[in-house]
């Protein structure tokens, strides 16, 4: 079949006259000007470089208990209130009877991490925020939280409580808070 | 002075795997490359608040995207409420349409929300349509706590008490 075909071919090459000459050469060293497509390779690279933005955005889990016709009551000895108020200024208020007090940032990490380990996992962090306040200060309050919690892993797994279980709770800013803390 | 520099008549350098390398980034930033295509992106820029404590990503199905941005033109706040499954965008906007949400529209994918109602019933429409779905609140960080509190009581009145806060790297 093979010959045939070859046959078949040299007869038409050779009824075509002058297209005898065109055999098709070995191309030795045959070199393509590579030079446009590399431009323009270069020119997407660098495009397609610049654009992409490798910095994809985090998420903050949130835990929040559903809300409820009827409240639920917790004993006011493991209430832990952090209030920000409308300048963005940090209370805590621990145990409930305590008043509230002034604290920075750096400060709550201490007193949430030290209370925590107190109570031996069965702290309720509430976090009660102005409603004025810039979402971003009530953000590094949190931010703030998620950090204190290796130290509480930690803490309690030194006290023998091995499981950590995180009550948060977000609660309303009543005129009582606002109350309490406009003059501190 | 005895080496004479030669002129190098007919230089050539092989450029092959320099081509290759360079195609295979091209390819490699081509399909990495994500292109804003929401029409409002322009008009609401979300400058996230910075967090250093998590590196959890956006899961990307099964998500309800609720952007509280500030609008650059009007300078108001509102809810933009959107989906990110195909099926669930469509199943929010036949449920919507079914409550009388207003102007709904045959391709509409974002619905602005300006009140608890709606909100509520967008997120209630958003379990409705898919019982896996996880919520993203993507806020500006300016944006008064006020709109995060109503959005956080909207979930929890609809159970939806699982829900991540959009951030940034801090430093990146």
């Amino acid at each position: 079949m093979a010959g045939g075909g070859e046959a078949l071919g040299g007869g038409g090459k050779q009824r075509r006259g002058k297209g005898g000459k065109r055999k098709a050469k070995k191309r030795v060293g045959f070199r393509l000007d590579m030079t446009p497509l590399v431009d323009i390779t270069f020119l997407l690279l660098t495009f397609f470089m610049l654009t992409t933005s490798m910095i994809t955005p985090q998420t903050m889990e949130m835990n929040v208990p559903p809300q409820q016709e009827i409240d639920v009551p917790v004993k006011e000895s493991e209430l832990l209130t952090i209030i920000i108020r409308n300048d963005g200024k940090l209370f805590v208020k621990v145990t409930g009877k305590d008043e509230a007090r002034l604290v920075r940032l750096s400060e709550l990490r201490t007193v949430v991490v030290e209370q925590n380990i107190a109570l031996r996992n069965r702290c309720i962090v509430s976090l009660k925020s102005d409603p004025n306040v810039a979402y971003g200060s009530v953000v590094r309050v949190l931010d703030m939280l998620n950090q204190a919690e290796s130290a509480i892993i930690q803490g309690l797994r030194q006290n023998g409580v091995n499981e950590r279980r995180r009550i948060f709770t977000v609660a309303p800013f009543t005129d009582k808070d606002r109350e309490e803390v406009a003059g501190l | 002075m005895s080496k004479v520099k030669k002129k190098r008549v007919g230089f050539v350098l092989d450029m092959t795997p320099l081509v290759d390398i360079t195609f295979l980034l091209l390819t490699f930033f081509m399909f990495t490359a994500k292109f804003k295509s929401e029409s409002e992106e322009n008009q609401v820029v979300i400058k996230r608040p910075k967090t250093s404590a998590d590196t959890t990503k956006v899961p990307e199905n099964n998500l309800a995207l609720l952007k509280i941005g500030i609008d650059s033109a009007s300078k108001d706040t509102a809810y933009y409420f959107s989906m990110v499954n195909e099926q669930d965008i469509i199943g929010v906007r036949e449920k919507l349409r079914e409550k009388g949400f207003p102007n709904v529209t045959d391709n509409q994918v974002t619905y602005v929300i300006r009140d608890t109602t709606w909100l509520e019933t967008a997120v209630e429409a958003a379990r409705y349509t898919n019982l896996n779905v996880k919520f993203a609140v993507d806020a500006d960080s300016s944006v008064s706590y006020r709109w995060i509190e109503q959005a956080m009581n909207s979930m929890r009145k609809k159970l939806a008490t699982q829900f991540y806060f959009v951030t940034d790297k801090q430093g990146g």
